[in-house]
């Protein structure tokens, strides 16, 4: 115990330092956030303001419990703040820089309480920072401007929803809070307030940007939220004009906006919420369905209607395939993104790193322009920010072991992007030490993985390095290990049906790459066994699973029925379809697409449960198979094909002997 | 039996508010962590005092208090503002806002108690509106 503990709320000090890490993390993701709005005109307001109440509760909860280190650094930091937010200052490198170290310095000093350790001196910071505010506010004066700093953007509200709170809601767990975050959820709320209705109770009126349908609001309705849209004048024009929330002249803009068509530099920019690309896919996807349902219904028809005009059918018919397919490769295209994205925040990780094992390490960015499917994208940040902290804490040797090996002290790791084909590669590449092979070895040894008797290669040495357990360094090397390790990347890489190599050489440096396909399509599927073979079959094409007894199954001819809604539906068993031995089992799960006189049933041996696949496309005309629409990993490394129900229903009604070559794909 | 809602976005602080007034007999403690949520206790039954810090997400202390005493039934609620040092937020603004009492964090927790005994104790002899 030290000293400090007997101040009135040393009991708290458990909560104090709970609280201190939940801010702290909160610091260092905005700071990344916020470090990606230097040098622009517009601040990332929420991020600012949301940084700076952390600051301000730290300096808060510190003062109460009199760690006056950590209150003073909390309140330069929070000083430094204020100005940004009061345009008195503008946002530098500098600046940036000296946010991330006084963080850093908080962290030491609250740490440092925490252990009863003496704590750093934190003056040097403390000056650095008020150096910032003040050289800002010199920046600012000779800048062009002296307005506060343009914010970000927010939507014209289209919406009033008003929630009035009640205990009997509170009792279900709806509170004004819970509602907040329901509306944010759903859209951008751009104000919040309460007011009193005329029976003098207390309502909460939001305002809010979103695309509201029917389930929702009933939703809301259920809960207590009425909703009714903005309704302005001569809004009708205007409606998709952004303007600036909380800018010194939104007028202005507006009227530029609306009387020019764009005097002040439009943006040709929308933000589309992920979900909403997602529906449009899936509509998409309906689309494919029913197209091959009017298919199967012309084919019924066909010798009915006099082959001229069934020439003009068919010419439709492919002209509205080919667009379809157009339509689906637009919508694939919207979700591409710049991997800049990722990069744009790895100068920092690197430089707060370089710094922290004391090596001077510099990193170049390349191709950062290359599009890459934004679900890939949010997948991939951890991997690549795993691969470049190792190349900075295991590639990269200290500046004096760099001058004796005859190398530049700097050490340089490069990332970059680029696409080929489908296919996206993102590199990082050091010119470090290289990977010691030797070390390796011992280490997997050490540790009980298998080796391999003699030279081991690259691809040996990969897999060693993302073996679970393997890890070169102690628990200590908090920069790189985190708990997470090499086995971890490789796990999200192949779940993204990427791969992961390694080129090496001692003294020279280390390239990983990853390979990963440029779009993805994600889709709920049922995943089904057969005969040992494991197949996805897309949920949105199935309306209904049953089971059923094999000795029930009515034999009709050469088909098999089961009895289903009064009337009798066809069974397809699916083994037999791609020439499989049949089940021993004497009952079957059964998929039912389809509806009315065009229902069919696909029996598999069993059902084995619900994913969410990634779906990736089979390019290669060779392996094609028809009623397969792709491939998919369910993450334990075996290919699984992904059954196209429609095709597959179509094909059966058409040639039920049929038998399908599709074996050999799998493999 | 006083009822005292104490208003903060800090969990920790919100514990050592209540720490500091748990010998103020038979209180009842509800906890709000930003301006909605305190008006929404508000909304949910009357209160006999307030302890309201200022810089919060969610509607400001100072906007909490405008919308209190705006508005008949709540307008005469004490409350105590209990902010950080250095918040931009004035002792004038904050009483002319409202505010029946302004201290600054970090506090004593005698201060509060004190403070907070005062208030209840004129609330109790006012009659109730």
């Amino acid at each position: 115990m030290t000293p400090d503990d007997t101040t009135p709320f040393s009991d708290f000090l458990d909560d104090y330092f709970a609280e201190c890490d939940d801010h702290l993390m909160g610091v260092r993701r905005l700071l990344l956030t916020l470090e990606g709005s230097v040098g622009r005109p517009e601040i990332n307001r929420t991020a600012l303001d949301e940084l700076f109440r952390h600051f301000h509760s730290l300096k808060g909860i510190s003062g109460m419990v009199e760690l006056r280190a950590a209150e003073d650094l909390a309140h330069s930091l929070e000083e430094y703040l204020r100005a940004l937010r009061q345009g008195e200052a503008a946002l530098s490198a500098e600046g940036v820089d000296a946010l991330f170290e006084g963080a850093q310095m908080l962290e030491q000093v609250i740490g440092a309480r925490r252990a009863g350790m003496p704590l750093p001196p934190i003056d040097a910071v403390v000056v650095r920072v008020g150096r910032v505010v003040a050289g800002g506010a010199t920046d600012r004066a000779s800048a062009h401007a002296s307005r506060p700093p343009a914010v970000a953007k927010a939507l014209k509200p289209q919406w009033r929803c008003t929630f009035s709170p009640s205990a009997d809601l509170v009792a279900r767990g709806v509170r004004v809070d819970t509602v907040r975050q329901r509306l944010s959820s759903a859209g951008e709320i751009s104000n919040a307030m309460p007011r009193v209705t005329p029976e003098g109770a207390i309502a909460f009126e939001f305002e809010i940007a979103a695309t509201l349908d029917e389930a929702i609001l009933a939703a809301w309705r259920a809960d207590g939220i009425v909703v009714e849209p903005i309704v302005e004048a001569a809004a009708d024009t205007r409606a998709n004009t952004e303007l600036l929330a909380g800018g010194p002249e939104p007028a202005l803009v507006f009227e530029g906006d609306a009387a020019t068509g764009g005097g002040v530099a439009p943006s040709h920019f929308v933000r589309v919420d992920l979900t909403r690309l997602d529906d449009l896919m899936r509509n998409v996807g309906d689309l494919v369905i029913s197209r091959a349902r009017l298919t199967e219904t012309l084919a019924r028809v066909e010798r009915r209607i006099p082959s001229t005009d069934w020439r003009a059918i068919q010419e439709n018919a492919v002209a509205i395939d080919r667009q379809l397919r157009t339509l689906r490769e637009g919508i694939m295209r919207v979700r591409l993104v710049p991997v800049g994205e990722i990069f744009r925040r790895m100068p920092f990780v690197v430089r707060d790193l370089a710094r922290e094992s004391g090596k001077r390490v510099h990193l170049e960015l390349q191709g950062q322009g290359t599009e890459i499917d934004k679900f890939l994208i949010e997948r991939m940040m951890d991997p690549v920010l795993h691969l470049v902290r190792n190349a900075v804490s295991h590639g990269i040797e200290p500046a004096e072991e760099r001058i004796a090996a005859g190398k530049s002290p700097e050490g340089t790791i490069i990332l970059s992007a680029a696409t080929a084909g489908d296919i996206v590669r993102i590199d990082i590449a050091d010119d470090g030490r290289g990977v010691d092979a030797a070390a390796v070895v011992e280490r997997a040894r050490a540790v009980g993985l298998p080796v391999p008797p003699g030279p081991v290669d690259t691809s040996h040495l990969l897999a060693l390095l993302c073996a679970p357990g393997f890890s070169t360094r102690d628990e200590s090397d908090r920069a790189s290990g985190r708990g997470v390790g090499m086995a971890v990347v490789q796990a999200a890489v192949e779940e993204l049906s990427g791969s992961l190599t390694l080129e090496t050489a001692p003294g020279a440096g280390t390239r990983f790459t990853l390979e990963l396909p440029v779009t993805l399509a994600i889709t709920d599927a049922l995943i089904a066994k057969v005969a040992g073979e494991t197949f996805a079959v897309p949920q949105a094409a199935i309306r209904e699973v049953m089971e059923v007894r094999v000795a029930e199954l009515l034999q009709v001819e050469r088909n098999e029925m089961t009895p289903y809604r009064g009337a009798a539906l066809p069974i397809v068993r699916l083994g037999r379809l791609f020439g499989l031995p049949d089940s021993q089992r004497d009952r079957l799960h059964v998929f039912v697409i389809g509806t009315g006189a065009s229902a069919l049933g696909i029996a598999v041996d069993r059902i084995i449960g619900q994913r969410e696949i990634v779906v990736r496309a089979i390019a290669d005309e060779l392996v094609k198979v028809e009623g397969i629409s792709g491939a998919t990993d369910l993450g334990d490394g075996n290919v699984v094909l992904i059954l196209d129900p429609a095709v597959l229903a179509r094909h059966m009604r058409e040639r039920p002997d049929r038998v399908f070559a599709a074996r050999g794909a799998a493999r | 039996m006083p009822k005292i809602l104490i208003v903060d976005d800090s969990g920790t602080i919100r514990k050592m508010v209540r720490s500091s007034l748990r010998q103020i007999a038979d209180a009842e403690f509800v906890e709000a962590g930003n301006g909605l949520e305190a008006i929404e206790q508000i909304a949910l039954g009357p209160v006999s005092l307030i302890i309201l810090d200022l810089n919060m997400p969610d509607m400001h202390g100072v906007d909490v208090l405008k919308f209190l005493r705006r508005h008949k039934g709540w307008s005469d609620v004490p409350v105590v503002v209990l902010t950080t040092r250095g918040d931009d937020t004035s002792r004038e603004t904050a009483i002319a806002a409202g505010a029946t009492e302004y201290l600054t964090k970090p506090f004593a927790p005698q201060v509060l108690l004190e403070a907070a005994r005062t208030l209840l104790a004129d609330g109790a002899a006012r009659p109730r509106v």
